[in-house]
C-alpha cells in the first residue's frame, strides 16, 4: 500500500516536473530577435525622370524634352518605354540634343510616341514564343513584339526580345508609373507609306526605282502586300553592271525579270531580320528557302548574330536551283543594324550594300541561243 | 430537466438547419433526342520562318449561332472555342482533361465540360459530344491564338469565317467531324462527317480491329517538296502518299525489341489489311481489319507485347518486291512505314523510315495483373503529310484483385 502511494508521489513529481521543463522550453521559444524588414524602395522614379537621369539615355532624354512628351511621362501612366540608348541614335548619325532641332517636330513626337505602349509590359506578359505579338503604342498604331525563350520556367531562362526589329538589351527596369526597355537600336515605322512612296523618296536608291520601273515590277509595290524588300544601293548594283544607261538601253524581254529584279523581293512575307534569331530558338531552323517568281532560281535566307562580331546579319544565298550542285549565283551577307527594319505599311525594307546578279547572268535561254 | 429539454431543442434545430443547408437544387442539363459528334481539326500548321504571315488554323466552332440585328454572331447554342489541331493520338478516354495546362483543345468535346455520350453497345463514348439531333446551322471561325474567349474578342476579330453550313444529324448515331483541306493547290477547305458505325457490328473482344483512310487534300503528294511542313519526324510520311495505296501489317513479337528486324509472329508479316482510296467528300465507313489479340505465341492470354508496322504500298508493289532501301524516305510517295508501338514517342533504333505511333492495343494495370492487355477498335487516318489514330475503348471486363 505504502509502496503504492510512494511509486504514485514519484510520478507525480515526475509529470510535474516534466512540465515545469516544457513550460520553461515553450518560453524560451519565445523569445526571437527584432526582424528586420526591408523597406520597400520609395524612390522608384516615374519614367521621364528615370530617363533624365541616365546617362545612357540622354538622347533620348533630349527627344521627350524638345517634343514635350517628358511632362506626360511623368504622368499616372500606366507607361511602358522602349528607350533606344545613346549608341543607337549615333548609329543613325545623332550624335547631340542639338541634332534634333533640325527635325520636324511632329514627325519626331510621332516616332518618340511609338516607342511608348500606354500599358505596363513586362517581359513575363508576352507569351513566351510570341512571333509579332502585337501591341497598340501611344501614336496608335501597332508594333510587333517577338520573343524566343530558351527554356522558359528554368532557373536562368534565356529570352530574346524583340520590338519591331530592334532587340531588348537591358528588360523590365521598373517605374513607378510603368516599365521600361531598353533598345540597341530604333524601331523605324514609316506608317502610312507604303514600299514604293518610301523607296521613291530616297535619292540612294534610284537605280533600283528605275529598275523596278522598267521591269513592271513597281506598281505590285502600292499593294497590300506584304512583302519583304531589300533594297540595293545605287553603288551595289552598279558593281553588277546596272546603272541608269543601262536601264535606259535595256530590253527587258531578254532578260528574267523575277530574277534580275524579282530576287531582291519577297513575296507575302514579313520579315524583321531578327525573326530568323527567333525561330532558330523556336524551331532551331531561322532559314526560309524559297523559290523565285520563275520557279527555278532558288534563295536561302537566314540572319542571326554570330561570332566574331555578334551583330545581327543577314545572309542570302541565290542558287541556279534547288539542287545540291547547282551554281551559287551570289552569296552575301549584312550588317548594318541601323538600316534594317523600315517598317512601311504594306511590308519591310532593309538596305542591301550588295547586287545580287549581273544582267549577263540571267538571260533567258531562248535569248541566249540567238 | 428544463436544461435538458433546451438542450434537446437547440440540438434538434441544429440538426434541421444542417440538414436544410445541404439541401440545394440542381438542375441537370439534358438534350432529348441527342446525336453523338466528336470533331476534329486536321488543318495543320507549323510555326517556321516561312509560314510566319500564314494564317493560322486555330477556331471557333459554333454551333446554331445566334445573330444580332447586324447580322454578327451574338452567341450560339453550342460553343467550341480554342479548337487547334489535333493531336497525332486521340486516345479512348479524354485525358486531355487532367493533365494539361493549355486552352487549345485538340478535339472536340476533349477539354470542354459538356453532357458525353453514354457507354452504347460496349463503346464508351466520353469522347462524343451530346448534341441536338436534326438539321443544325454549324459554323468555323478563324480566332487568334490567344487565350480570350471567342466573344469576349474584339468585333473586327470575329469575323473571319472558314465554313458555314448546315449539317444533318440523326438521334443516337455516332459522328466523327473532320475540318479538312481539300485542295492542296487552291487550298480549298471543307468539312466531312462521317456516321460512325463500330457500334452496329458484331465485334469480338479477342480481336483488333483497324481501319485506314486517307483524307489528303487533292495534289499533297505531287506538289513541290518544298511546300510541305519540314518535320523530320514525319519520316516517309512526309511527301505524302498517293491516291490509292494497299496497307500490309507485320506483327512484332516484342516490344523491348526496338528493331524492324526483330522476330515477328508467325504469319503475321507484311499481311495485307485493306485499300485504301484518297477521299475528302465521301462519308463512307472504311471496312475494319483485325487480327487476333493473342496472335503471339508468347501471350499468356493476360498480357502480350506485340506491336505493329504498317506498310503502305502503292498497287504493283508489295513488302516482298518493295525496291527502296529500308531507310528511304522520300520514295515518290510509293512507300510510306508506319511504327505503332509503346507510347507512340520511342523510335526504333534500326535504320528505316517509320513515323510514329502508339500501340493499338491498351496495355494497363487491371486489378491483380500489371499490366493487362485489352483489345481495341482503332482508326488510322493519313492527312497529307501526318497520320492519326483514333483508339476507342470497348467496356471490358472488371478487374480481378
Amino acid at each position: 500500500m505504502n509502496r503504492n502511494i510512494k511509486y504514485k508521489m514519484s510520478q507525480m513529481r515526475f509529470i510535474g516536473c516534466f512540465f515545469v521543463y516544457l513550460f520553461i522550453s515553450i518560453l524560451q521559444s519565445c523569445k526571437h530577435d527584432n526582424l528586420t524588414m526591408p523597406v520597400p524602395n520609395e524612390n522608384i522614379r516615374p519614367a521621364a525622370d528615370f530617363i533624365h537621369n541616365n546617362y545612357e539615355m540622354r538622347l533620348f532624354d533630349a527627344a521627350l524634352q524638345k517634343t514635350g512628351m517628358a511632362v506626360e511621362l511623368n504622368g499616372a501612366g500606366p507607361f511602358t518605354v522602349l528607350v533606344p540608348n545613346d549608341l543607337a541614335f549615333n548609329e543613325i548619325g545623332i550624335f547631340r540634343p542639338t541634332d534634333f532641332d533640325k527635325m520636324n517636330k511632329d514627325s519626331l513626337r510621332r516616332m518618340i510616341a511609338y516607342h511608348i505602349l500606354p500599358r505596363r509590359l513586362y517581359l513575363r506578359d508576352i507569351p513566351s514564343n510570341a512571333v509579332d505579338f502585337r501591341y497598340a503604342t501611344f501614336e496608335g498604331s501597332e508594333l510587333y513584339a517577338s520573343i524566343g525563350s530558351i527554356m522558359p520556367g528554368a532557373t536562368s531562362p534565356s529570352n530574346m526580345l524583340f520590338f519591331s526589329g530592334a532587340k531588348a538589351i537591358r528588360k523590365d527596369v521598373v517605374l513607378s508609373n510603368g516599365v521600361l526597355h531598353v533598345l540597341d537600336k530604333l524601331m523605324k515605322p514609316q506608317f502610312e507609306k507604303n514600299i514604293q512612296e518610301w523607296l521613291s523618296d530616297k535619292k540612294e536608291y534610284t537605280v533600283f526605282v528605275a529598275g523596278l520601273k522598267k521591269f513592271g515590277l513597281w506598281d505590285q509595290l502600292a499593294a497590300k502586300g506584304p512583302f519583304t524588300v531589300f533594297a540595293p544601293t545605287n553603288e551595289a548594283l552598279e558593281k553588277k553592271g546596272i546603272t541608269m544607261s543601262f536601264l535606259d538601253s535595256a530590253v527587258p524581254q531578254r532578260y528574267i525579270t523575277e530574277v534580275l529584279f524579282g530576287a531582291y523581293i519577297m513575296y507575302d512575307k514579313h520579315f524583321f531580320i531578327s525573326d530568323s534569331q527567333v525561330f532558330s530558338i523556336i524551331n532551331s531552323n531561322g532559314s526560309y528557302k524559297y523559290h523565285l517568281k520563275d520557279n527555278i532560281h532558288y534563295m536561302e535566307y537566314f540572319a542571326n548574330e554570330a561570332y566574331p562580331t555578334w551583330k545581327m546579319s543577314y545572309y542570302m544565298k541565290l542558287r541556279s536551283n534547288d539542287t545540291f550542285y547547282s551554281i551559287i549565283l551570289a552569296d552575301i551577307s549584312y550588317s548594318v543594324g541601323a538600316k534594317m527594319d523600315y517598317l512601311c505599311s504594306n511590308g519591310v525594307v532593309h538596305d542591301l550594300d550588295q547586287g545580287l546578279v549581273s544582267p549577263d547572268q540571267v538571260i533567258k535561254k531562248e535569248e541566249n541561243e540567238k | 430537466m428544463k436544461t435538458q429539454r433546451i438542450l434537446h431543442g437547440v440540438s434538434v434545430l441544429g440538426l434541421f438547419l444542417i440538414l436544410f443547408a445541404a439541401c440545394t437544387k440542381i438542375d441537370y442539363t439534358q438534350i432529348a433526342e441527342p446525336a453523338y459528334l466528336r470533331v476534329f481539326n486536321n488543318i495543320n500548321y507549323v510555326q517556321t520562318m516561312g509560314s510566319k504571315d500564314d494564317k493560322v488554323p486555330y477556331f471557333c466552332m459554333l454551333i446554331n449561332p445566334k445573330t444580332g440585328a447586324d447580322g454578327k454572331f451574338t452567341g450560339a447554342e453550342i460553343i467550341g472555342d480554342f479548337l487547334d489541331k489535333r493531336d497525332p493520338y486521340a486516345p479512348p478516354y479524354p485525358s486531355h482533361i487532367g493533365n494539361s495546362t493549355s486552352l487549345s483543345n485538340p478535339e472536340y468535346p476533349g477539354k470542354e465540360n459538356v453532357l458525353v455520350g453514354p457507354v452504347l453497345n460496349g463503346f464508351d463514348l466520353s469522347s462524343w459530344a451530346q448534341i441536338p439531333s436534326g438539321e443544325v446551322r454549324l459554323v468555323f471561325a478563324y480566332r487568334p491564338k490567344n487565350t480570350v474567349p471567342f466573344f469576349e474578342l474584339e468585333e473586327r476579330l470575329r469575323n473571319d469565317i472558314l465554313i458555314d453550313t448546315v449539317i444533318n444529324l440523326q438521334s443516337k448515331e455516332v459522328y466523327t467531324l473532320h475540318l479538312l483541306q481539300k485542295d492542296f493547290v487552291k487550298k480549298d477547305h471543307g468539312i466531312l462527317l462521317r456516321q460512325e458505325n463500330f457500334h452496329k457490328l458484331p465485334l469480338s473482344d479477342s480481336l483488333v480491329y483497324v481501319n485506314f483512310y486517307n483524307m489528303s487534300a487533292k495534289g499533297f503528294w505531287e506538289a513541290d517538296a518544298s511546300l510541305k511542313d519540314d518535320d523530320y519526324k514525319l519520316a516517309s510520311f512526309k511527301y505524302g502518299i498517293k491516291d490509292e495505296m494497299n496497307v500490309y501489317m507485320s506483327l512484332y513479337e516484342s516490344q523491348e525489341e526496338l528493331s524492324h528486324y526483330a522476330a515477328t509472329v508467325k504469319g503475321y508479316r507484311g499481311k495485307f489489311m485493306s485499300t485504301i482510296r484518297r477521299n475528302t467528300s465521301s462519308d463512307a465507313v472504311s471496312p475494319y481489319a483485325s487480327f487476333p489479340l493473342w496472335a503471339s505465341n508468347h501471350a499468356n492470354g493476360i498480357r502480350t507485347s506485340i506491336w505493329e508496322r504498317f506498310d503502305f504500298f502503292a498497287p504493283g508493289m508489295n513488302p516482298v518486291t518493295n525496291p527502296f532501301y529500308d531507310s528511304d524516305r522520300n520514295t515518290g510517295s510509293n512507300w510510306a512505314v508506319l511504327n505503332c508501338l509503346l507510347n507512340g514517342k520511342v523510335g526504333l533504333t534500326s535504320n528505316e523510315n517509320g513515323t510514329l505511333l502508339p500501340n493499338l492495343l491498351v496495355n494497363v494495370h487491371s486489378g491483380k495483373d500489371n499490366p493487362r492487355t485489352f483489345a481495341t477498335v482503332n482508326t488510322i487516318e493519313v492527312v497529307n503529310g501526318r497520320v492519326y489514330l483514333t483508339t476507342i475503348q470497348r467496356k471490358y471486363a472488371p478487374p480481378i484483385y
